[in-house]
């Protein structure tokens, strides 16, 4: 054998041994194959043939299963991926602000050619991902595990030199530990959203300013305020209870805040601060620009206007409360709810309170969460489990994600009540796996449950023993489906089962199964605590208590919000959200994601309630509220839902599997110009009758952004028929165009990837029709409002009569 | 237990589905993945039924009755319904019941089989099929138009199959006797439903042209399971005749694999109905998801199924060859 050969041989070895731990430590029956092969792909990036080899060789699972489940969930590669992954979200809220190009943008600065997704030097793969969760800060894009917002195309070249430079710098500073107590707080959020738009690099500056300045604070990552398109934001607390807090940050403007509150430790260093901070503002005007110096009412008035809306059940403590304090928890009436059940109530009573509240399932049918209880409550089976489901896989909706980085202390409580109330003995948390944050924080907090006696065997001395665990989704949108579900957790591909049985009755190994949503069980400890009166007197008639929302799209100020039932649309919009983003005007508002549907601005004074809601061909769903202005075409909102769904569908029965691709090809065709009037009766005859007949939740609704668009938008439906898009969203049916207002300034022409606007100094540009791919670049280069997308109809009308005079 | 299908009162035994209970009691419903006594899951969604009471359209072959429930199996909601799925599955369903030149021939001869026999090297058996047509040594192929050739599939990927060539040909081999039978006439149904195969993509054409090189260059695109589809013979009892919304599947045409024994396995028909996905052990699985989702046999499982498997299917994807 060769050298080469006998290294090879040996790596390979390697590897197989290392798979073996793995195996080892995971488990060997055919229920593990889910967290056997994340395990696998976390270890190789990927899923090399040899190891599966050996997991056949060394496991129950057998072929059939692995090409089953690993070809099932998104998750799993069967080959090899660059370095680095370059994830563009395709969530709604990045799809309507311009996804799409981001992705080609990304393609064309690592010139990826034909079909490949990898560089040709293995450096960065790409791929379209559902949704981040970071809607706020649309277009997002991940880039392995740092997350970039507002990605334009222009911004590419910027967003990847700046993943290149913080690779090159890696390093991590130790925390020093503080002996005297801090002079006041300084605290970030540090989810998701907050870390896209550079809390990070901020967090880091706060440290950093610590240290060389001297200051003996405490720096707290805190819970998402909600505020997601004002991050990054500081809030700084001073022992007396004041509050200031500093919206849009730069990392720039961070000693300047601190400098402002606090004074170092030595008179020496204190007299050194002072020193170079008149010397800087001496020099540096730009910190006289600085938020900092705004008054404090200027500074935070929409925030605050974002905030006063709102009611707070699920993100109680939303700010100031660490997710990951027990101590802070409970001295904010934490574990309050959990203890007065045990000690106070049967599980009977618990049930009937919960059934007295009125609270209804958050995540999306809106079923009577007390009958369910009630249903699992009054099985025989000895064995039963509870279920979280934290399965958030709608394009433009982060509520599930929020709530458990922020707030998993409440929804564990919520928990292991429901768990008391229904006799379960055993909990699992599913947490999508593209939310890793979200994982390990509820991890730990579990973690912390357990340590403190609230979790494991006789909990409080009450004899009643639960344990709960993470189960991460391998990124399947049908999996939250419940039957789905139980069937991806049991190592199944997520094939949902027709109900009944239902999964309270015939779940997780045949045993009776409550599942909830998070936000479901995350408003139990606050009913328990204050009384199911108080709660249900929150809401309307038939939808109690908060619902928690991410607003996003087209709107000035997105982010998670919490509102009491009955609040109207337009409420939301304009009063929290602060209406549409630049001043254009409200069109439709999407709900429910991929199983909602889009309800017309003349009907946005309609309250936030479940049936309402389903009234207007829309539903609740789990909580996405995309805002849609005048520039948002409908049909292809439409389309954008269909194609969604059609690749998400499991498979499994004809009128999903088939039925939706057929909607998908009518809309590509009206989307393409092609469309013909009897396809509208098609479209509406095959989206009425999968509604009815699909077999799951996710086939039945999956027609309804058609059928409401149908419904509400039907002209523009017509009119694309006719061969005009009037918002000129679908690409294939305008071409780009400059008009006389063009003085040549050539930015354009530099601006254009594609080399389609020739470089003319002083001269009316030309965009080759040929070479153009409609990316939109040179349109927000242009200074002078000089480029237009024209239907391409009348561009066509208009050559045949006057031809073109630059060729 | 009692219920009511279509208004008539009838007893359930225990355990029984709708469908087991309407099928039993003389009413008949059409289904396509199930199949008696074997595991099965609800996918096709042919056997709907609908619930009088919510109104609500349920799969038959996985419902069980409750009290007194009300099912209709014969409104026109339920039968359309039920012509949808089956479209529905028409549409992503790449074959030829027929083959399209002997559905042209006007003299009846058989030239899909006998095309085949032609291409296995049993010229006897070929010139049988040319002998029950014509009194050898004459033949009626020189005065004819030859529609036979103007419809061939293969016509449309580089040059159709000489068919009129062969007929001579083995009329000519002089040395092999060849009995007429009329039994070996093409008799086709033209009341029966015949799926059509629609046109080759340009890479297709390419692929079929490289990789189907038959001595007659045939494709033979006539189904081997024409006579026993459960597909077509339910297509046919809803008054089917063509797909409303096209044909477009990701299937490709002519991937068939050779399993064991004559077991043949022709993705392009496949309704990803299941049956034989939960019936063989490590043998056929699903692949992926969504309008791409396939069922698969891979290699290495070849030796995990027998030929019986093909009883199962409900279309010519699963076949015991000619």
């Amino acid at each position: 054998m060769c050298q080469d050969c006998q290294e090879k041989a040996k790596e390979r070895e390697a590897m197989l041994r290392r798979a073996e731990a793995i195996i080892e430590r995971i488990g060997k029956t055919r229920d593990k194959i889910i967290p056997l092969l994340q395990a696998l792909q976390s270890e190789f990036s990927y899923l090399p043939s040899d190891v599966l080899e050996r997991v056949y060789d060394l496991t129950e699972i057998d072929r059939a299963q692995m090409m089953s489940v690993a070809t099932f969930y998104s998750q799993f590669r069967l080959v090899p991926y660059g370095k680095h992954v370059i994830k563009v979200c395709n969530g709604t809220a990045c799809h309507v602000k311009g996804a799409d190009n981001v992705y080609d943008a990304f393609r064309r600065e690592l010139s990826m050619e034909g079909d490949s997704i990898t560089t040709a030097d293995g450096l960065y793969s790409i791929e379209n991902v559902g949704c981040l969760g970071c809607c706020a800060l649309a277009p997002a894009v991940q880039i392995d595990e740092k997350i970039y917002g507002h990605v334009q195309p222009g911004r590419v070249t910027e967003v990847l030199e700046e993943f290149e430079k913080a690779q090159a710098a890696q390093e991590q500073s130790a925390k020093e530990e503080e002996t005297t107590p801090p002079l006041g707080e300084v605290r970030l959020g540090m989810e998701n959203c907050c870390q896209a738009s550079g809390t990070a690099e901020i967090f880091a500056e706060v440290e950093r300013c610590k240290k060389d300045l001297d200051l003996n604070v405490s720096i707290k990552p805190v819970s998402c305020i909600g505020a997601c398109n004002q991050v990054p934001m500081i809030d700084v607390a001073l022992p007396d209870g004041q509050i200031f807090r500093y919206p849009n940050v730069k990392v720039e403007d961070v000693q300047e805040i601190l400098l402002n509150h606090f004074n170092a430790g030595s008179p020496l260093k204190r007299f050194r601060n002072k020193l170079f901070r008149s010397l800087d503002h001496f020099h540096n005007d730009t910190v006289w620009e600085s938020d900092v110096w705004k008054e404090p009412v200027e500074r935070t008035r929409t925030i605050n206007n974002f905030l006063t809306s709102q009611k707070r059940v699920s993100t109680e403590g939303y700010g100031h409360m660490a997710p990951l304090d027990l101590d802070e928890y409970i001295s904010n009436g934490g574990i309050e709810a959990l203890k007065k059940v045990l000690s106070e109530k049967s599980p009977a009573k618990i049930v009937e309170d919960i059934l007295a509240s009125g609270l209804r399932g958050r995540g999306g049918g809106g079923f009577p969460s007390g009958r369910k209880w009630a249903m699992v409550a009054s099985q025989s089976n000895p064995t039963k489990y509870i279920i979280c489901n934290g399965d958030e896989g709608d394009p433009g909706a982060f509520m599930d994600r929020i709530l458990l980085e922020s707030y998993p202390m409440r929804v564990i409580e919520g928990m292991i009540i429901a768990a008391y109330a229904v006799g379960a003995s055993e909990g699992i948390f599913y947490i999508r796996a593209e939310y890793p944050q979200a994982v390990i924080r509820t991890r730990k907090a579990l973690q912390m449950y357990r340590d403190a006696g609230y979790l494991g065997k006789d909990i409080l001395g009450s004899g009643f023993d639960f344990e709960i665990r993470v189960f991460e989704g391998a990124g399947a949108f049908v999996c939250g489906e419940e039957t789905a579900l139980i069937n991806s957790i049991e190592g199944k591909r997520g094939f949902p089962n027709l109900r009944p049985p239902y999964p309270a009755v015939h779940g997780l190994n045949g045993c009776p199964t409550l599942i909830n949503n998070v936000e479901t069980l995350s408003q139990v400890p606050y009913i328990i605590r204050n009384t199911s009166s108080t709660y249900s007197a929150i809401g309307t008639d038939s939808s109690k208590g908060t619902k928690v929302f991410a607003l996003v799209g087209k709107v000035n100020h997105g982010g998670l919000i919490e509102v009491p039932m009955g609040t109207t649309l337009n409420q939301i919009i304009e009063d929290i959200g602060g209406g549409v983003e630049g001043g254009e005007k409200l069109k439709a508002v999407q709900t429910g994601g991929p199983s909602g549907g889009c309800i017309p601005a003349s009907m946005c004074d309609t309250p936030v309630d479940y049936e309402a809601l389903k009234g207007l061909g829309a539903i609740m769903g789990s909580g996405g509220l995309v805002v849609l202005g005048e520039s948002s075409c409908m049909v292809d909102v439409a389309r954008y839902f269909t194609t969604f769904t059609s690749g998400e569908s499991c498979g499994k029965c004809t009128f999903c599997r088939v039925g939706i691709r057929r909607m998908l090809d009518i809309l590509d065709r009206i989307c393409t110009g092609k469309g013909k009037m009897e396809d509208l009766d098609n479209l509406e005859y095959l989206a009425k009758s999968i509604s009815k007949s699909a077999l799951c939740g996710l086939g039945k609704t999956a027609p309804n952004p058609v059928l409401s668009t149908l419904r509400y938008f039907r002209e523009e439906y017509i009119e694309h028929i006719g061969g005009v898009c009037r918002t000129g969203t679908c690409k294939d049916m305008v071409v780009y165009q400059v008009n006389d207002e063009c003085v040549g300034c050539t930015k354009c022409s530099k601006a254009c990837p594609a080399d389609a606007i020739a470089y003319t100094p002083y001269e009316k540009h030309y965009i080759d029709p040929d070479k153009c791919t409609k990316c939109g670049l040179c349109i927000d280069e242009c200074s002078y409002d000089a480029i237009k997308k024209v239907p391409l109809k009348e561009a066509e009308k208009k050559s045949e009569t006057q031809p073109t005079s630059v060729a | 237990m009692k219920i009511f299908i279509d208004g008539n009162e009838i007893e359930v035994k225990d355990g029984e589905t709708v469908l087991e209970a309407c099928r039993r009691t003389g009413t008949p419903i059409p289904s396509m993945c199930f199949a008696p006594g074997k595991e099965h899951k609800p996918s096709c969604m042919v056997c709907m039924v609908r619930n009088e009471a919510t109104g609500q359209m349920m799969p038959s072959c996985s419902t069980y009755p409750t009290d007194g429930m009300r099912i209709d199996t014969r409104s026109d909601e339920v039968l359309q319904t039920r012509r949808l799925a089956v479209e529905l599955l028409l549409s992503d369903h790449r074959a030829d019941c027929e083959a399209p030149c002997t559905i042209a021939c006007p003299k009846k001869l058989d030239i899909a089989k006998m095309l085949y026999h032609y291409d296995e090297g049993d010229y006897p058996k070929a010139k049988a099929y040319v002998a029950s047509v014509f009194a050898l040594p004459q033949i009626g192929c020189d005065d004819c138009k030859a529609p036979c050739e103007k419809v061939c599939r293969r016509g449309t990927v580089d040059a159709n199959v000489p068919i009129r060539e062969i007929v001579k040909k083995l009329a000519a081999m002089e040395d092999i006797p060849a009995q007429g039978d009329p039994s070996l006439l093409s008799h086709i149904d033209r009341t029966r439903f015949s799926s059509r195969l629609g046109a080759f993509s340009p890479q297709e054409k390419i692929r079929l042209k490289e990789t189907v090189t038959t001595p007659s260059t045939c494709l033979h695109c006539a189904c081997l399971s024409k006579e026993e589809c459960t597909l077509r013979d339910v297509a046919t009892s809803l008054a089917i005749k063509s797909p409303r919304f096209g044909v477009n599947s990701l299937q490709p045409f002519k991937a068939e694999k050779k399993i064991t024994g004559k077991l043949v396995f022709e993705p392009s028909k496949c309704i990803r109905c299941g049956l034989c996905v939960y019936n063989t052990v490590d043998g056929f699985t699903f692949k992926g998801r969504g309008f791409g989702m396939q069922v698969i046999l891979p290699e290495e499982s070849y030796s995990h199924v027998s030929e019986e498997v093909a009883s199962l299917c409900p279309t010519g994807a699963l076949s015991l060859g000619h």
